[in-house]
């Protein structure tokens, strides 16, 4: 779609090196984690500098092509599909570690360095970066920004955007922008706060100042058996009403437990319900909470509950875990993941109804989720060979999102909207709450160019009024047609 | 966009008592002060603003008004009478509070089931929700919580053209559409008028106590303050006042009562050679005291952590026989200077 003067432009960019066309090259990109979505780009860029991105997007804005920013494409909601004849932006190339200040306990990352690798690098001084999405040994920083990436111990310390100090961004006109900066409060607006969890819909990031945290003295992690995931639940409530803030809280029902056993042997006791609580601090407070913590097991029945006894059993009880997903596959032949956020007090009623509609539609779902802050991750099992399954799968994990919405909560805490969730975005929120966000998406995207079509459950040009329908202004003057 | 139509103060007033009722509209010099009753309200007074040009200045009692650049609105809008905490879901640590909620007023009520949005601003018994979430102010908790950014999960906000626009949810984890709050947090009422804000909770802390190390300069704490900044420890306040006579060093550590000896202990060996002795919680005023003094120019200034102590210890040669000067820094890098002509 892109004519070959335009492919020279990009080129000029980049470097000939680093510049994709070939039909069987370009396949890599043409999904990200979401596979069952799949668009053909016109185009890859792998850019290594700052300047070879903005080039590529002032060549973008010149001509209106649009473009999609990409890490290492682990998303799981389509954030970075890309859009039908668009330039995809790798940043894979630009995962240099520009620099680590301990004094200031932050590191300055570009966008490709892989998450995992910014707590590498500072482990020996005793400090870690605390977002850990499941993906974590090969999601880049880059996405974790684009989709205010969450992970298990965001309980306790937050989610990406907590950890952002400043950014650099390139901005959908091309100019270079920087946001925040490594001093709290900057004067302004807290454009950075905003830019995460954007979903690339604002520009393209290629600079990160994210803080470090200092590793906790002790970390003990435990695992209680119950008979249901109610037990395990009724448990979370008892921890965090006698004023605990584990660093972790995490349930995983008979279905999960069984697919994780069956990919990493995890030696996780059977059971219908799952509990995994992992406490940080000091080595007397965390004795003295974990004691509080067996306790309260106790009371809610658990079977069995045990402390993992060295580093090597705690890391193989979150392997399996952060497995969960992937190993879905030993017990089915297709899933769906999904990623939906209740309140915690509305979880054993919630459980309850996606069980009947599991029932209902004559299919499987595992639960895996971060209970302490309510965020269920349900697998929607099916068979795709099996007509009407795929369809009756899509219902069931949308009609689940529906219940999280109300049951008062949200359509995603962590995996982002993106593509898949565009029309759930219209039922949680309202059309006065999509046009004032839709505001601050043209002040920074007028020509909507940058990651189009995401996000936003209706195609939407800039200037759009919501309600009846209105001619665009560029469709009155005859530049554009809606179709 | 048609042109506004003209009223004068008691035209517009009257259009304004038709709104929120005459008993909550007042003239006062060149304008109008109202006081909605909801959102709906505010939503319809901004609309008529919009639609006639007037200038509107939201504002709670008043705290911080001098902090921003003065503002000659047509239209002031009060506040106070949308005061309610509207829900704290307490088993799911959340709550819901309407703008004009007077902050002390609003912890009062959440320490009833033992919790806390953990932030002390400026002022508490009078400053507002909506004006401290405007100025983006913080206190001494900031080191161990976060700032409003990390405490706020959701708003009901309302733009100048009377669209009421609601932003994140009342969960804590939620990722779904842009995070509007976030522009509003220290948007200093710019970019529209807060109605209602929901926020996470903390547990209040159960049990915490006090250290305090004197020094007769700042420079004496930069090491020992690198240290502890570097250690394992997670106190919930770190602070340095620094005056032309004197200096001090505050740590506040938070825990379970049996721990916290221990505690006390560890801080000593990090933060040797300094001599450590217990004190009272009313360190932790010392930054309100430096707004509160007669006739002071206070300053908000951000630093980078590490440069705290070196900006310090500059500090006391700025005093001179004509100005004093007087600073409180938190650990984070947010300094407070009062400078006061010298009686």
């Amino acid at each position: 779609v892109l004519t070959s003067f335009q492919l020279d432009e990009l080129r000029t960019a980049v470097g000939a090196d680093c510049l994709i066309t070939a039909q069987n090259q370009l396949q890599t990109y043409e999904c990200d984690g979401l596979t069952n979505f799949r668009v053909m780009p016109a185009a890859v860029v792998l850019p290594r500098t700052t300047e070879a991105v903005q080039e590529v997007v002032r060549v973008c804005a010149r001509h209106k092509i649009s473009f999609v920013s990409r890490g290492a494409g682990t998303g799981l909601s389509g954030g970075a599909l890309p859009a039908e004849g668009c330039v995809v932006i790798s940043l894979a190339r630009m995962d240099r570690i520009l620099e680590v200040d301990f004094a200031n306990r932050l590191v300055v990352v570009e966008p490709g360095v892989i998450n995992a690798h910014v707590t590498q690098r500072v482990t020996p001084r005793g400090y870690f970066y605390a977002p850990d999405p499941s993906s974590q040994s090969v999601c880049t920083i880059g996405g974790n920004v684009a989709e205010n990436s969450g992970g298990a111990h965001c309980l306790k310390y937050g989610f990406t955007v907590t950890h952002v100090l400043a950014l650099e961004v390139v901005l959908p006109s091309g100019e270079l922008v920087q946001f925040g900066s490594r001093a709290l409060d900057t004067p302004g607006y807290d454009l950075a706060g905003v830019f995460v969890g954007s979903e690339g819909t604002l520009g393209v990031t290629t600079k990160i100042t994210l803080r470090i945290v200092k590793r906790p003295e002790v970390v003990q992690t435990l695992v209680a058996a119950f008979a249901t995931p109610h037990a395990a639940g009724q448990t979370v409530s008892d921890i965090i009403a006698a004023g605990m803030l584990p660093s972790a809280l995490e349930i995983m029902d008979a279905l999960a437990i069984q697919a994780a056993e069956a990919a990493v042997h995890a030696h996780y006791p059977v059971c219908g319900g799952l509990l995994l609580v992992e406490l940080d601090g000091s080595a007397s407070e965390v004795e003295a909470l974990m004691g509080h913590v067996r306790e309260l097991c106790g009371k809610n029945g658990a079977s069995e509950v045990r402390v993992a006894q060295s580093e090597q059993e705690r890391a193989l009880v979150w392997k399996g875990r952060k497995a969960a997903f992937a190993s879905m596959g030993r017990i089915s032949p297709n899933y769906i993941v999904q990623d939906g956020v209740i309140p915690r007090t509305a979880l054993p009623r919630v459980l309850t109804e996606i069980e009947s509609m599991a029932t209902g539609a004559g299919l499987r779902v595992a639960n895996v989720f971060h209970a302490g802050d309510g965020n269920l991750h349900p697998l929607v099992l099916y068979d795709r060979i099996i007509p009407g399954q795929e369809e009756a799968a899509l219902d069931l994990s949308y009609g689940i999102l529906r219940l999280c919405v109300d049951s008062g909560g949200s359509i995603t805490g962590e995996h982002g909207v993106g593509k898949e969730k565009q029309e759930a975005l219209g039922y949680m929120f309202s059309e006065p709450d999509l046009a004032t966000m839709q505001l601050v998406r043209c002040a920074f995207d007028p020509e909507n160019i940058s990651n189009p079509d995401k996000v936003f459950p209706r195609p939407r040009l800039c200037g759009d009024k919501p309600g009846p329908y209105v001619p665009h202004p560029l469709e009155t003057a005859g530049i554009a047609e809606i179709f | 966009m048609s042109s506004p139509t003209a009223w004068t103060l008691e035209e517009g007033s009257a259009q304004i008592a038709s709104i929120v009722g005459e008993e909550h509209v007042r003239v006062r010099g060149e304008s109008v002060v109202c006081a909605p009753a909801d959102t709906a309200q505010i939503a319809q007074i901004l609309q008529f603003a919009n639609a006639s040009g007037l200038a509107v200045t939201p504002s709670g009692s008043g705290t911080k008004l001098g902090w921003g650049n003065p503002v000659a609105a047509d239209i002031q809008l009060s506040m106070t009478r949308m005061n309610t905490l509207r829900e704290h879901a307490w088993q799911d640590m959340t709550c819901t509070v309407e703008a004009g909620s007077a902050w002390a007023a609003m912890q009062a009520e959440l320490a009833r089931r033992g919790q806390m949005v953990a932030l002390d601003p400026l002022w508490a018994e009078r400053a507002t929700v909506g004006g401290i979430v405007a100025v983006n102010d913080s206190g001494v908790l900031r080191l161990r919580y976060g700032g409003l950014r990390d405490l706020i999960i959701g708003m009901t906000l309302v733009l100048a053209d009377g669209t009421i626009a609601k932003t994140g949810g009342k969960v804590v984890k939620n990722v779904a559409g842009y995070d509007l709050h976030k522009l509003m947090t220290g948007s200093f009422g710019t970019l529209g008028v807060i109605a209602e804000v929901h926020f996470r909770l903390h547990p209040l802390e159960q049990r915490a106590r006090t250290w305090t190390a004197v020094a007769a300069h700042p420079s004496f704490f930069d090491a020992p303050l690198r240290a502890l900044m570097d250690s394992q420890m997670t106190p919930s306040s770190v602070q340095l006042r620094v005056s032309r006579q004197q200096s001090a060093l505050d740590v506040r550590i938070a825990g379970l009562p049996h721990c916290l000896d221990e505690s006390g202990v560890r801080l000593k060996r990090i933060l040797e050679p300094l001599e450590l002795s217990e004190s009272s919680d009313s360190v932790w005023e010392a930054r309100r005291e430096l707004f509160d003094q007669e006739g002071a120019i206070v300053l908000k200034v951000s630093l980078i952590p590490s440069e705290v102590c070196p900006v310090l210890s500059e500090l006391p040669q700025w005093t001179d026989d004509r100005m004093d000067c007087q600073a409180v820094a938190q650990a984070n890098g947010l300094l407070t200077v009062a400078l006061r002509s010298t009686p």
